[in-house]
């Protein structure tokens, strides 16, 4: 860790990049922003959806495939955290931990048939997985039947708990700092290359000897493994899961940020995540106004959502990060990590 | 009446063809021979519309129709809609001239293109090009993976289509000696470029077309040898 | 045995849009490789611009018809915006049709509000094998077996549906013999807003339909697609009623709330049993 900081200072040094200060100071702005905003709710979700969008921009920008229901995942992390603490008692910080892992092996065991197929069977395929496990848990009791789940302890190691909504924001932003990390890594590991291979051309990754299928599950695995992780602190968060927790829409809206951000990129989870996110809160405000009939609300988000997507795939189909990057990157050397070989 | 004037065609940043003249006459046969990726594919596909020039001009007066390389059959539909589909662009669609040109495939005309064998499939992409009336045919590896006997009767086609349509003939061909049999004239592409253009019989003899064509007769003396 | 015969043809109504939609689906696919999203849109927009137009004294088959047409000029539309740039993968055109079907909720609600509509369709009942069965359910399915025979015929005996199939076999040839790929995707999505739309039409006498029927719409639809595989319009007819069916029986004989999900679990299912022979048939 100390290792990699002294190398990414030392790369810092020696070609001092806007793009480095930008990281920096939206990690500064991060740390800062839960102290002075008023509304913790609204920056939780905000940095739990950067979470979960981090994990798709990966899966759409490198296996071609979109999720429609990364909520189902989500849900999974959320439902480990609830029915782990609350029914089989264990503990707050393992059943945390746990989340990713469960959720990551639920979409290996339904990713390894799927993503086999071409022609977006994925896509439908999880959204049909989403409304199945939102029956599921309202269906079992043990999944909390249609009350849902509550009660669930607050997080903590022996009698230490955590009180308040401030260290949770605290740890769901090392979270998302941790996913990030392990994103990049993921994207510039040998794996990685060979992932990128695959966003080009699915047969010459082939030729070069890259297990497509294989790579593709990992990728799969890897999202709902982030989805997962933010479904675990917001289990937390809000100390409630229901079936109702995890809308259709909300797994839509991860699909518009990863697309609006950029996809296969590192920051493009996170800056589509803000824009969507600070972008509804706006909407959300100006449609609550008084005079406007109560079907103003509804019909503006859903024509942003739609004109957002529509408009941001074909004049920037890349996404904001990338058309940004190649901006300033015309003044700069490409900011992109080298690939050796 | 096809004029090609200083023809540049890029892939992405590749150049296919790098500045390239041909002129093909009223009725005329023209072979293009030239060793892999000299850019012959490419000059067909560019003359028949598939591909856009990045500078130069191809000028045809008339109608091109293509017979593509690896014969490009609707596979799961029926000979006779495989052919209709070939006059999509003209209005008055005869299958009766082209089934008295190419009279076999009268007698198939209810059978799926895919079933069929390649030298059928061959005819079948001639006659589905001849169904838009060309004035020049582009033929793309008319003789590739096919038996001798049924190219020299494909071969046969083609000279009776010219003698009687009138119809001028753009024949890429890896087979040397068939093309010059067939083509009064031809043009030798290497690497984007042509390298020369004349008498079939001329090219023949000539040193240009021995090196582009050096290692084809190496190959055909390795199988004799290993036969 | 009445309620069996009831469930038999309730199931059956249902299962027939969800075949209309899905051959919409089957329609656009095997011409562009795009999945339209929007299918499902199309049929809630179809079941609120007949009940419009029935209400503005437009008379039964006419104001049908209408909406019909009207359908298939919108789904032209949203071929245009999925499909009308050059170059653009089908991944993203998949995303941009999802962006479609948001603003098709939000016209929808603007235009006609949030609560289901149901036009009015044929009144009355029919006793078969001494089941009380709707009229309008028998319609659904007489219409929707004349519409698979018209697209059948359409796409084998007609100029442009051999230039459509053609297109869907063999792009690089149909570009060769003159064929527009581009437009005869628009013809695609044209005809497959005139399928969603006249499933819409069919259903929402029966079953009304809101903004919000769009989701369970393209699921079901895409669900029986996914019995031909995404191309064949005719093993989507098997799947859609099978589905339908099903979905009705289990409400019918063990809990009325599972009934998407048998269609979904179904789906699942068979894309998972069935993944080996569907990459097989795409790799042709």
């Amino acid at each position: 860790m100390t290792q990699m900081m002294s190398r990414v200072m030392s790369r810092a040094r020696s070609r001092p990049q806007p793009r480095t200060l930008l990281v920096l100071l939206a990690c500064a702005a991060a740390c800062v922003a839960p102290l002075v905003l008023p509304d913790l709710t609204f920056f939780m979700r905000m940095v739990m959806a950067a979470i979960v969008v981090t994990g798709l921009s990966i899966l759409m920008g490198y296996s071609g495939q979109a999720s429609l229901g990364q909520g189902a995942f989500v849900a999974a992390g959320a439902l480990t955290v609830a029915v782990g603490t609350t029914r089989f008692d264990l503990p707050p910080l393992l059943a945390l931990l746990a989340a990713p892992a469960v959720a990551a092996g639920f979409a290996a065991l339904v990713g390894v048939p799927l993503l086999r197929l071409h022609g977006h069977y994925l896509a439908f395929g999880t959204l049909a997985l989403l409304l199945m496990v939102q029956t599921a848990m309202s269906t079992f009791d043990v999944l909390g039947g249609a009350l849902g789940v509550s009660g669930i302890p607050p997080l903590g190691v022996g009698d230490r708990v955590v009180v308040g909504q401030l260290p949770y924001v605290y740890l769901a932003l090392g979270c998302l700092g941790l996913v990030l990390l392990v994103s990049h890594r993921t994207v510039h590991s040998r794996f990685g290359r060979g992932i990128q291979a695959l966003a080009g051309s699915q047969t010459a990754a082939e030729s070069a000897g890259v297990p497509v299928n294989r790579s593709k599950v990992v990728i799969f695995a890897l999202s709902a493994g982030f989805a997962g992780l933010a479904g675990a602190l917001s289990a937390f968060f809000t100390p409630y899961v229901s079936p109702d927790s995890f809308p259709a829409a909300e797994s839509f809206t991860f699909v518009i940020m990863a697309v609006v951000g950029g996809l296969g990129t590192i920051w493009g989870g996170v800056v589509g995540a803000v824009i969507v996110s600070v972008l509804l809160q706006v909407l959300n405000t100006i449609s609550s106004q008084p005079g406007l009939p109560p079907t103003a609300a509804p019909i503006m988000q859903y024509a942003t959502y739609g004109t957002l997507l529509v408009l941001a795939l074909l004049f920037m189909p890349r996404g904001v990060v990338p058309s940004v990057d190649a901006g300033v990157g015309r003044l700069l050397t490409r900011p992109r990590v080298e690939v050796p070989g | 009446m096809l004029h090609i004037t200083d023809l540049v065609v890029r892939y992405g940043s590749a150049v296919a063809l790098d500045g390239v003249s041909l002129e093909v006459g009223r009725g005329e046969m023209v072979a293009l021979v030239g060793p892999n990726g000299a850019g012959k594919s490419t000059l067909i596909n560019t003359v028949s519309g598939m591909l856009e020039p990045a500078s130069g001009s191809v000028v045809v007066e008339g109608t091109v129709a293509q017979v593509p390389e690896g014969r490009q059959m609707f596979p799961d539909m029926s000979v006779e809609d495989n052919l209709l589909l070939g006059g999509w662009s003209i209005r008055n669609r005869q299958l009766d001239e082209v089934f008295d040109l190419l009279p076999d495939l009268a007698g198939m005309r209810r059978r799926k293109a895919g079933r069929l064998s390649g030298g059928q499939q061959q005819m079948v992409a001639i006659g589905r090009a001849l169904m838009a009336r060309p004035d020049l045919l582009a033929i793309d590896e008319l003789s590739l993976g096919l038996a001798p006997i049924v190219v020299d009767e494909l071969a046969e086609h083609l000279r009776y289509l010219n003698a009687e349509r009138g119809t001028a003939v753009l024949l890429v061909e890896q087979e040397v000696t068939l093309a010059f049999r067939l083509c009064a004239r031809a043009c030798v592409l290497e690497a984007g470029r042509v390298v020369v253009t004349g008498p079939s019989s001329e090219l023949a003899e000539s040193d240009a077309v021995r090196k582009a064509y050096f290692g084809d007769l190496a190959e055909l003396a390795d199988v004799e040898v290993s036969r | 045995m009445s309620e069996f015969i009831t469930y038999l043809v309730t199931g059956i109504a249902l299962g027939s849009s969800f075949a209309l939609i899905g051959s919409g689906f089957v329609v656009v696919h095997r011409v562009t490789r795009v999945v339209n999203f929007a299918q499902g849109s199309l049929a809630v927009l179809g079941a609120m611009l007949s009940a419009s137009l029935l209400a503005g004294r437009l008379p039964h088959v006419v104001g049908e018809m209408v909406t019909v047409v009207v359908c298939g000029l919108v789904g032209v539309l949203v071929g245009v915006v999925a499909i009308g740039k050059r170059g653009t993968p089908p991944l993203i055109s998949l995303i941009v049709t999802l962006g479609v079907s948001m603003l098709f909720s939000a016209a929808i609600i603007w235009l006609w509000g949030q609560d289901p509509v149901s036009p009015p369709g044929l009144d009355g009942f029919t006793t078969i094998l001494g089941a009380e069965v709707e009229r309008q359910r028998l319609l659904v399915l007489v219409v929707t077996l004349v519409a698979f025979a018209g697209l059948s015929l359409f796409f084998s005996r007609t100029y442009l549906g051999k230039a459509l199939t053609a297109s869907a076999s063999n792009p690089f040839a149909a570009r060769l013999v003159g064929i527009d790929v581009r437009r005869m995707g628009l013809v695609a999505f044209g005809l497959s807003g005139v399928l969603g739309g006249l499933a819409g039409v069919l259903v929402a006498p029966s079953n009304a339909l809101s903004f919000y029927s769009d989701l369970p719409m393209a699921l079901g639809g895409f669900a029986a697609a996914v019995f031909g595989g995404l191309v064949s319009p005719l093993r989507t007819l098997v799947g859609g009623l099978g589905l339908g069916v099903a979905g009705q029986l289990t409400a019918g004989y063990l809990n009325g709330s599972y009934q998407t999900e048998v269609a979904l679990l179904l789906m699942m299912v068979i894309m998972i049993a069935r993944s080996r022979s569907f990459a097989h048939e795409e790799a042709k």
